[in-house]
Protein backbone atom coordinates (compact mmCIF):
# COMPACT_ATOMS: atom_id res chain seq x y z
CA UNK A 1 0.00 0.00 0.00
CA UNK A 2 2.79 2.34 1.28
CA UNK A 3 4.98 1.19 -1.85
CA UNK A 4 1.98 1.72 -4.44
CA UNK A 5 1.31 5.41 -2.65
CA UNK A 6 5.14 6.22 -3.12
CA UNK A 7 4.98 5.08 -6.62
CA UNK A 8 1.79 7.34 -7.63
CA UNK A 9 3.43 9.94 -5.97
CA UNK A 10 6.46 9.45 -7.76
CA UNK A 11 5.07 9.11 -11.15
CA UNK A 12 3.07 12.42 -10.39
CA UNK A 13 6.03 14.36 -9.42
CA UNK A 14 7.70 12.89 -12.69
CA UNK A 15 7.37 15.99 -14.12
CA UNK A 16 8.92 18.34 -11.38
CA UNK A 17 12.44 17.58 -12.84
CA UNK A 18 13.12 21.12 -11.60
CA UNK A 19 13.17 21.80 -7.89
CA UNK A 20 13.02 25.01 -5.66
CA UNK A 21 16.04 25.52 -5.31
CA UNK A 22 17.49 28.18 -2.78
CA UNK A 23 18.61 30.63 -5.43
CA UNK A 24 15.43 30.09 -6.97
CA UNK A 25 13.08 30.49 -4.12
CA UNK A 26 15.13 33.57 -2.89
CA UNK A 27 15.13 35.09 -6.55
CA UNK A 28 11.10 34.82 -7.23
CA UNK A 29 10.44 35.12 -3.17
CA UNK A 30 7.78 32.57 -2.94
CA UNK A 31 5.61 30.96 -5.42
CA UNK A 32 2.07 31.64 -5.09
CA UNK A 33 -0.06 28.74 -3.39
CA UNK A 34 -2.07 28.02 -6.96
CA UNK A 35 1.75 27.65 -8.50
CA UNK A 36 2.51 25.33 -5.64
CA UNK A 37 -0.29 23.05 -5.35
CA UNK A 38 -0.04 22.57 -9.13
CA UNK A 39 3.39 21.78 -9.13
CA UNK A 40 3.41 19.14 -5.62
CA UNK A 41 -0.55 17.93 -7.32
CA UNK A 42 -0.12 17.87 -11.00
CA UNK A 43 -2.93 17.23 -13.20
CA UNK A 44 -3.04 15.22 -16.56
CA UNK A 45 0.44 13.65 -16.34
CA UNK A 46 1.14 11.18 -19.00
CA UNK A 47 0.72 10.50 -22.78
CA UNK A 48 -1.55 9.48 -24.86
CA UNK A 49 -1.47 7.37 -27.97
CA UNK A 50 0.20 9.77 -30.35
CA UNK A 51 -0.63 7.46 -33.47
CA UNK A 52 -4.26 8.04 -32.92
CA UNK A 53 -6.25 9.51 -35.36
CA UNK A 54 -8.02 11.70 -32.54
CA UNK A 55 -4.87 12.64 -30.11
CA UNK A 56 -3.46 16.04 -31.02
CA UNK A 57 -0.23 16.23 -30.00
CA UNK A 58 1.51 19.94 -29.60
CA UNK A 59 5.68 20.05 -28.53
CA UNK A 60 6.98 23.22 -27.58
CA UNK A 61 10.05 24.95 -26.27
CA UNK A 62 11.19 27.76 -24.70
CA UNK A 63 14.72 28.33 -25.76
CA UNK A 64 15.18 31.59 -23.25
CA UNK A 65 14.93 29.44 -20.07
CA UNK A 66 15.18 25.70 -21.52
CA UNK A 67 11.74 24.76 -21.10
CA UNK A 68 10.26 21.96 -23.09
CA UNK A 69 6.08 20.84 -22.92
CA UNK A 70 4.21 18.47 -24.68
CA UNK A 71 0.68 18.87 -24.68
CA UNK A 72 -1.95 15.98 -25.65
CA UNK A 73 -5.61 16.29 -26.44
CA UNK A 74 -8.00 13.27 -26.99
CA UNK A 75 -11.17 14.68 -29.05
CA UNK A 76 -14.38 13.05 -29.79
CA UNK A 77 -16.45 12.66 -32.70
CA UNK A 78 -18.32 15.73 -31.82
CA UNK A 79 -14.82 17.88 -31.45
CA UNK A 80 -15.24 17.80 -27.90
CA UNK A 81 -12.22 17.44 -25.96
CA UNK A 82 -12.48 14.25 -23.85
CA UNK A 83 -9.24 13.71 -22.26
CA UNK A 84 -5.57 15.83 -21.90
CA UNK A 85 -2.36 15.52 -20.79
CA UNK A 86 1.10 16.85 -20.32
CA UNK A 87 4.72 16.83 -19.87
CA UNK A 88 6.82 19.26 -19.04
CA UNK A 89 10.33 19.72 -17.98
CA UNK A 90 10.78 23.12 -16.51
CA UNK A 91 10.40 25.37 -13.94
CA UNK A 92 7.31 25.02 -11.41
CA UNK A 93 5.48 27.99 -13.04
CA UNK A 94 5.65 26.34 -16.30
CA UNK A 95 4.80 22.82 -14.93
CA UNK A 96 2.01 24.77 -13.35
CA UNK A 97 0.82 26.63 -16.39
CA UNK A 98 0.44 23.16 -18.45
CA UNK A 99 -1.08 21.42 -15.49
CA UNK A 100 -3.68 23.91 -15.70
CA UNK A 101 -4.40 24.42 -19.01
CA UNK A 102 -5.08 20.31 -19.18
CA UNK A 103 -7.44 21.16 -16.47
CA UNK A 104 -9.31 24.19 -18.17
CA UNK A 105 -9.66 22.25 -22.13
CA UNK A 106 -10.76 18.99 -21.14
CA UNK A 107 -14.84 19.43 -21.79
CA UNK A 108 -14.01 22.12 -23.99
CA UNK A 109 -14.54 21.92 -28.02
CA UNK A 110 -11.68 22.20 -30.10
CA UNK A 111 -12.89 25.94 -31.22
CA UNK A 112 -13.15 26.89 -27.00
CA UNK A 113 -9.84 25.69 -26.43
CA UNK A 114 -8.29 28.16 -28.83
CA UNK A 115 -9.49 31.00 -27.32
CA UNK A 116 -7.86 30.49 -23.75
CA UNK A 117 -5.38 32.57 -23.44
CA UNK A 118 -1.73 33.17 -21.82
CA UNK A 119 -3.07 36.37 -19.56
CA UNK A 120 -6.28 33.92 -18.31
CA UNK A 121 -4.02 31.25 -16.92
CA UNK A 122 -1.31 33.61 -15.93
CA UNK A 123 -3.99 35.50 -13.93
CA UNK A 124 -5.08 32.43 -12.22
CA UNK A 125 -1.69 31.07 -11.27
CA UNK A 126 -1.09 34.76 -10.08
CA UNK A 127 2.35 34.84 -12.08
CA UNK A 128 4.97 37.25 -11.59
CA UNK A 129 6.20 39.12 -14.77
CA UNK A 130 9.14 37.47 -15.03
CA UNK A 131 7.20 34.30 -15.33
CA UNK A 132 4.93 35.40 -18.02
CA UNK A 133 6.64 33.51 -20.80
CA UNK A 134 5.77 29.99 -19.06
CA UNK A 135 1.89 30.59 -19.49
CA UNK A 136 2.68 31.63 -23.18
CA UNK A 137 4.47 28.48 -23.26
CA UNK A 138 1.18 26.73 -22.27
CA UNK A 139 -0.81 28.69 -24.59
CA UNK A 140 1.27 27.58 -27.79
CA UNK A 141 1.24 23.84 -26.68
CA UNK A 142 -2.65 24.04 -26.84
CA UNK A 143 -2.83 25.70 -30.15
CA UNK A 144 0.12 23.19 -31.36
CA UNK A 145 -1.97 20.52 -30.01
CA UNK A 146 -5.21 21.36 -31.91
CA UNK A 147 -3.06 22.38 -34.70
CA UNK A 148 -1.75 19.08 -34.82
CA UNK A 149 -5.78 17.69 -34.28
CA UNK A 150 -6.42 19.16 -37.40
CA UNK A 151 -3.81 18.38 -39.85
CA UNK A 152 -4.67 14.38 -38.93
CA UNK A 153 -8.55 15.25 -39.33
CA UNK A 154 -7.76 16.69 -42.78
CA UNK A 155 -5.23 14.26 -43.52
CA UNK A 156 -7.33 11.97 -42.97
CA UNK A 157 -10.29 13.48 -44.94
CA UNK A 158 -7.71 13.90 -47.73
CA UNK A 159 -6.54 10.58 -47.96
CA UNK A 160 -3.20 9.22 -46.90
CA UNK A 161 0.25 10.39 -47.82
CA UNK A 162 -1.24 14.05 -48.71
CA UNK A 163 0.64 16.69 -46.77
CA UNK A 164 -1.60 19.15 -45.34
CA UNK A 165 -1.07 22.96 -45.64
CA UNK A 166 -1.90 24.13 -42.37
CA UNK A 167 0.80 24.41 -39.81
CA UNK A 168 3.79 21.67 -39.79
CA UNK A 169 2.44 19.12 -37.09
CA UNK A 170 4.04 18.37 -33.90
CA UNK A 171 4.09 14.86 -33.84
CA UNK A 172 5.35 12.93 -31.18
CA UNK B 1 46.88 77.25 -17.79
CA UNK B 2 44.22 77.79 -15.73
CA UNK B 3 41.35 75.58 -14.35
CA UNK B 4 38.31 75.03 -16.04
CA UNK B 5 34.89 73.68 -15.07
CA UNK B 6 34.43 70.73 -17.31
CA UNK B 7 31.59 67.91 -17.68
CA UNK B 8 32.88 64.48 -17.23
CA UNK B 9 30.90 61.98 -18.29
CA UNK B 10 30.68 58.42 -17.27
CA UNK B 11 28.39 56.40 -19.08
CA UNK B 12 26.83 53.30 -18.46
CA UNK B 13 25.92 50.73 -20.45
CA UNK B 14 23.52 48.14 -18.82
CA UNK B 15 21.07 45.63 -20.59
CA UNK B 16 17.46 45.38 -19.07
CA UNK B 17 17.35 42.90 -16.28
CA UNK B 18 16.45 39.58 -16.68
CA UNK B 19 16.25 36.90 -13.98
CA UNK B 20 18.29 34.53 -16.66
CA UNK B 21 18.79 36.04 -20.08
CA UNK B 22 20.25 39.29 -21.30
CA UNK B 23 18.14 41.19 -23.42
CA UNK B 24 18.72 42.15 -26.54
CA UNK B 25 17.86 45.82 -25.79
CA UNK B 26 20.70 48.01 -24.59
CA UNK B 27 20.11 50.87 -22.19
CA UNK B 28 22.75 53.68 -22.35
CA UNK B 29 22.84 56.55 -19.53
CA UNK B 30 24.94 58.95 -19.16
CA UNK B 31 25.77 60.58 -15.86
CA UNK B 32 27.21 63.92 -16.08
CA UNK B 33 29.78 64.63 -13.76
CA UNK B 34 31.08 68.01 -12.56
CA UNK B 35 35.35 67.91 -12.16
CA UNK B 36 38.03 70.64 -12.17
CA UNK B 37 40.62 70.17 -14.53
CA UNK B 38 43.33 71.90 -15.96
CA UNK B 39 41.89 73.07 -19.51
CA UNK B 40 42.61 72.05 -23.36
CA UNK B 41 43.17 75.49 -24.45
CA UNK B 42 41.36 74.50 -27.66
CA UNK B 43 38.16 73.73 -26.53
CA UNK B 44 35.33 75.93 -25.39
CA UNK B 45 32.45 75.06 -23.32
CA UNK B 46 29.29 76.20 -25.08
CA UNK B 47 26.02 76.11 -24.25
CA UNK B 48 24.54 72.69 -24.03
CA UNK B 49 21.64 71.23 -22.56
CA UNK B 50 22.46 69.22 -19.53
CA UNK B 51 20.21 66.64 -17.92
CA UNK B 52 21.11 65.98 -14.49
CA UNK B 53 19.06 63.34 -14.54
CA UNK B 54 19.91 60.33 -11.43
CA UNK B 55 21.29 57.58 -12.42
CA UNK B 56 19.97 54.66 -13.16
CA UNK B 57 16.82 56.14 -15.09
CA UNK B 58 16.20 54.90 -17.91
CA UNK B 59 16.71 57.75 -20.52
CA UNK B 60 19.43 59.15 -22.72
CA UNK B 61 21.18 62.40 -22.12
CA UNK B 62 22.06 64.60 -24.80
CA UNK B 63 25.21 66.71 -24.69
CA UNK B 64 26.34 69.24 -26.95
CA UNK B 65 29.70 69.85 -26.73
CA UNK B 66 32.18 70.12 -29.49
CA UNK B 67 35.57 68.23 -29.68
CA UNK B 68 35.69 66.59 -25.78
CA UNK B 69 33.11 64.16 -26.95
CA UNK B 70 32.23 62.24 -29.79
CA UNK B 71 29.96 59.36 -28.70
CA UNK B 72 28.10 59.54 -25.66
CA UNK B 73 28.09 54.80 -25.58
CA UNK B 74 31.54 54.87 -26.70
CA UNK B 75 32.74 57.77 -24.11
CA UNK B 76 36.66 59.06 -24.87
CA UNK B 77 36.79 61.18 -22.47
CA UNK B 78 39.60 61.56 -19.85
CA UNK B 79 38.81 60.94 -16.33
CA UNK B 80 39.87 62.05 -13.48
CA UNK B 81 40.65 60.48 -10.19
CA UNK B 82 37.99 61.29 -7.44
CA UNK B 83 40.31 62.25 -4.65
CA UNK B 84 43.66 63.65 -6.00
CA UNK B 85 42.01 65.02 -9.48
CA UNK B 86 44.93 63.62 -11.56
CA UNK B 87 43.83 62.35 -14.79
CA UNK B 88 43.91 59.03 -14.69
CA UNK B 89 45.76 57.44 -17.50
CA UNK B 90 44.08 54.48 -18.60
CA UNK B 91 40.57 53.73 -19.71
CA UNK B 92 39.53 50.94 -17.19
CA UNK B 93 41.29 51.73 -14.00
CA UNK B 94 40.53 50.39 -10.79
CA UNK B 95 43.06 52.56 -8.41
CA UNK B 96 44.80 55.90 -9.26
CA UNK B 97 48.37 55.49 -10.46
CA UNK B 98 48.98 58.82 -8.33
CA UNK B 99 47.04 58.60 -4.34
CA UNK B 100 46.19 54.61 -4.96
CA UNK B 101 42.60 55.05 -3.98
CA UNK B 102 40.22 52.91 -5.70
CA UNK B 103 37.70 54.34 -7.85
CA UNK B 104 34.15 53.70 -9.02
CA UNK B 105 33.32 51.18 -11.08
CA UNK B 106 32.99 51.78 -15.01
CA UNK B 107 29.55 49.88 -16.01
CA UNK B 108 30.36 50.93 -19.61
CA UNK B 109 33.29 48.60 -20.48
CA UNK B 110 33.11 45.02 -21.51
CA UNK B 111 33.51 41.91 -19.40
CA UNK B 112 36.22 40.81 -21.59
CA UNK B 113 37.85 44.02 -21.13
CA UNK B 114 37.84 43.75 -17.17
CA UNK B 115 38.71 40.41 -17.04
CA UNK B 116 41.78 41.28 -19.73
CA UNK B 117 40.51 38.25 -22.25
CA UNK B 118 40.73 38.77 -25.54
CA UNK B 119 36.93 39.19 -27.06
CA UNK B 120 36.22 36.18 -28.71
CA UNK B 121 34.33 33.16 -27.42
CA UNK B 122 37.74 31.09 -26.68
CA UNK B 123 38.92 32.12 -23.66
CA UNK B 124 41.36 31.16 -21.43
CA UNK B 125 39.94 29.99 -18.17
CA UNK B 126 42.85 29.60 -16.32
CA UNK B 127 44.29 32.80 -17.49
CA UNK B 128 40.66 34.06 -16.83
CA UNK B 129 40.43 32.61 -13.02
CA UNK B 130 44.22 33.89 -12.41
CA UNK B 131 42.72 37.70 -13.58
CA UNK B 132 39.91 37.11 -11.38
CA UNK B 133 41.47 36.19 -8.17
CA UNK B 134 44.46 38.65 -8.72
CA UNK B 135 41.45 41.48 -9.15
CA UNK B 136 39.74 40.31 -5.63
CA UNK B 137 42.73 40.32 -4.15
CA UNK B 138 42.76 44.29 -4.46
CA UNK B 139 39.31 45.13 -4.78
CA UNK B 140 37.40 42.98 -2.13
CA UNK B 141 35.21 44.16 0.45
CA UNK B 142 37.10 42.91 2.91
CA UNK B 143 40.39 45.21 2.36
CA UNK B 144 38.58 48.20 2.88
CA UNK B 145 37.08 48.03 6.17
CA UNK B 146 39.32 50.73 7.15
CA UNK B 147 39.00 52.98 4.31
CA UNK B 148 36.23 55.79 4.20
CA UNK B 149 32.27 55.00 2.89
CA UNK B 150 32.98 56.14 -0.37
CA UNK B 151 36.18 53.78 -1.24
CA UNK B 152 34.02 50.88 0.46
CA UNK B 153 31.35 51.77 -1.80
CA UNK B 154 33.42 51.83 -5.09
CA UNK B 155 35.17 48.76 -3.57
CA UNK B 156 31.98 46.96 -3.02
CA UNK B 157 30.41 47.82 -6.75
CA UNK B 158 33.92 47.15 -8.55
CA UNK B 159 34.09 43.58 -6.72
CA UNK B 160 30.79 42.82 -7.50
CA UNK B 161 31.47 43.88 -11.67
CA UNK B 162 34.21 41.52 -11.03
CA UNK B 163 31.91 39.08 -9.70
CA UNK B 164 29.28 39.42 -12.83
CA UNK B 165 32.08 39.57 -15.34
CA UNK B 166 33.67 36.63 -14.53
CA UNK B 167 30.80 34.50 -13.91
CA UNK B 168 29.14 35.56 -17.27
CA UNK B 169 32.52 34.49 -19.38
CA UNK B 170 33.09 31.44 -17.65
CA UNK B 171 30.67 29.14 -19.06
CA UNK B 172 30.21 28.79 -22.64
CA UNK B 173 26.83 29.78 -22.67
CA UNK B 174 26.51 32.64 -20.82
CA UNK B 175 29.69 33.85 -22.66
CA UNK B 176 27.98 33.57 -25.94
CA UNK B 177 25.01 34.70 -24.44
CA UNK B 178 26.66 37.66 -23.96
CA UNK B 179 28.72 38.43 -27.06
CA UNK B 180 25.67 38.55 -28.40
CA UNK B 181 24.06 40.96 -26.18
CA UNK B 182 26.90 42.81 -27.36
CA UNK B 183 26.04 42.93 -30.53
CA UNK B 184 22.57 43.81 -29.65
CA UNK B 185 21.30 40.44 -30.14
CA UNK B 186 19.79 38.01 -27.14
CA UNK B 187 17.30 35.49 -27.43
CA UNK B 188 13.34 36.35 -26.95
CA UNK B 189 11.79 35.00 -23.72
CA UNK B 190 8.84 33.68 -26.44
CA UNK B 191 8.12 30.18 -27.50
CA UNK B 192 10.16 28.67 -30.33
CA UNK B 193 7.51 28.28 -32.73
CA UNK B 194 9.51 27.50 -35.55
CA UNK B 195 11.52 25.05 -33.65
CA UNK B 196 12.22 21.60 -35.26
CA UNK B 197 10.08 19.37 -33.62
CA UNK B 198 12.46 16.51 -34.14
CA UNK B 199 14.88 18.34 -32.06
CA UNK B 200 12.62 18.82 -29.16
CA UNK B 201 11.02 15.52 -29.26
CA UNK B 202 14.93 14.27 -28.62
CA UNK B 203 15.06 16.65 -25.63
CA UNK B 204 11.75 15.19 -24.50
CA UNK B 205 13.17 11.78 -24.85
CA UNK B 206 16.44 12.39 -22.95
CA UNK B 207 14.57 14.10 -20.32
CA UNK B 208 12.02 11.33 -20.09
CA UNK B 209 14.90 8.81 -19.95
CA UNK B 210 16.67 10.62 -17.24
CA UNK B 211 13.47 10.86 -15.36
CA UNK B 212 12.94 6.86 -15.39
CA UNK B 213 16.41 6.28 -14.73
CA UNK B 214 17.39 3.69 -12.12
CA UNK B 215 21.09 3.81 -11.64
CA UNK B 216 23.31 6.09 -11.14
CA UNK B 217 25.36 4.10 -14.35
CA UNK B 218 22.14 5.22 -16.63
CA UNK B 219 22.08 9.22 -15.63
CA UNK B 220 25.77 9.36 -15.77
CA UNK B 221 25.27 7.77 -19.08
CA UNK B 222 22.75 10.56 -20.18
CA UNK B 223 25.18 12.89 -18.31
CA UNK B 224 28.46 12.25 -20.72
CA UNK B 225 26.26 12.04 -24.07
CA UNK B 226 25.21 15.85 -22.99
CA UNK B 227 28.97 16.62 -22.27
CA UNK B 228 29.81 15.46 -25.84
CA UNK B 229 27.05 17.21 -27.22
CA UNK B 230 27.80 20.60 -25.72
CA UNK B 231 31.50 20.08 -26.81
CA UNK B 232 30.53 19.80 -30.12
CA UNK B 233 27.94 22.91 -29.93
CA UNK B 234 30.69 24.90 -28.14
CA UNK B 235 32.98 23.92 -31.33
CA UNK B 236 30.15 25.01 -33.92
CA UNK B 237 29.42 28.53 -31.82
CA UNK B 238 33.09 29.43 -31.81
CA UNK B 239 32.75 28.98 -35.92
CA UNK B 240 29.95 30.99 -36.30
CA UNK B 241 30.76 33.93 -34.27
CA UNK B 242 34.10 34.00 -35.44
CA UNK B 243 32.39 34.35 -38.99
CA UNK B 244 29.78 36.93 -37.70
CA UNK B 245 27.03 34.26 -38.62
CA UNK B 246 24.91 35.40 -34.98
CA UNK B 247 21.70 34.22 -36.28
CA UNK B 248 23.07 30.74 -36.38
CA UNK B 249 25.10 31.10 -33.31
CA UNK B 250 21.94 32.10 -31.32
CA UNK B 251 20.37 29.05 -32.78
CA UNK B 252 23.34 26.87 -31.37
CA UNK B 253 23.32 28.50 -28.00
CA UNK B 254 19.19 27.98 -27.80
CA UNK B 255 20.30 24.45 -28.51
CA UNK B 256 23.08 24.51 -26.22
CA UNK B 257 20.29 26.11 -23.16
CA UNK B 258 18.27 23.03 -23.33
CA UNK B 259 21.51 20.48 -22.97
CA UNK B 260 22.91 22.33 -20.31
CA UNK B 261 19.53 21.99 -18.38
CA UNK B 262 19.71 18.57 -18.84
CA UNK B 263 23.35 18.38 -17.43
CA UNK B 264 21.91 20.39 -14.62
CA UNK B 265 19.43 17.60 -14.32
CA UNK B 266 22.14 15.25 -14.17
CA UNK B 267 23.79 16.54 -11.34
CA UNK B 268 20.30 16.37 -9.45
CA UNK B 269 19.19 13.06 -10.09
CA UNK B 270 22.87 11.87 -9.58
CA UNK B 271 22.67 13.33 -6.01
CA UNK B 272 19.20 11.72 -5.46
CA UNK B 273 21.06 8.21 -5.45
CA UNK B 274 23.37 8.98 -3.19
Amino acid sequence: MAGGLARKCGSALWSLTRRLSAPEFFTQCCYHSKVLDHYENPRNVGSLDKTSKNVGTGLVGAPACGDVMKLQIEVDDQGKIVDARFKTFGCGSAIASSSLATEWIKGKTVDEALMIKNTDIAQELCLPPVKLHCSMLAEDAIKSALANYRFKQNSGQQGAGQTSSETKPSET
Amino acid sequence: MFSVKYLRIVCLSRAAPHSHWPKASRLSVCKPVLSSSHCFTTNTLQNSTVDFTAPGKQSELCFCFNQVFRNCSTCQVKVNCWNCKQVLDKELTFFCRSCKVVQPSDDGTTFFKIMDCDHSFTVDVQKLQRRYLQLQRSLHPDNFSQKSAREQEYSESQSALVNKAYTTLLKPLSRGLYMLELEGMGIDEGTESGADSDFLMELMEINEALHEAQTPDEASKIGHDMKARLVELTEQIDTALQKGELQAAKALLAQMKYYTNIEEKVKEKLSEFM
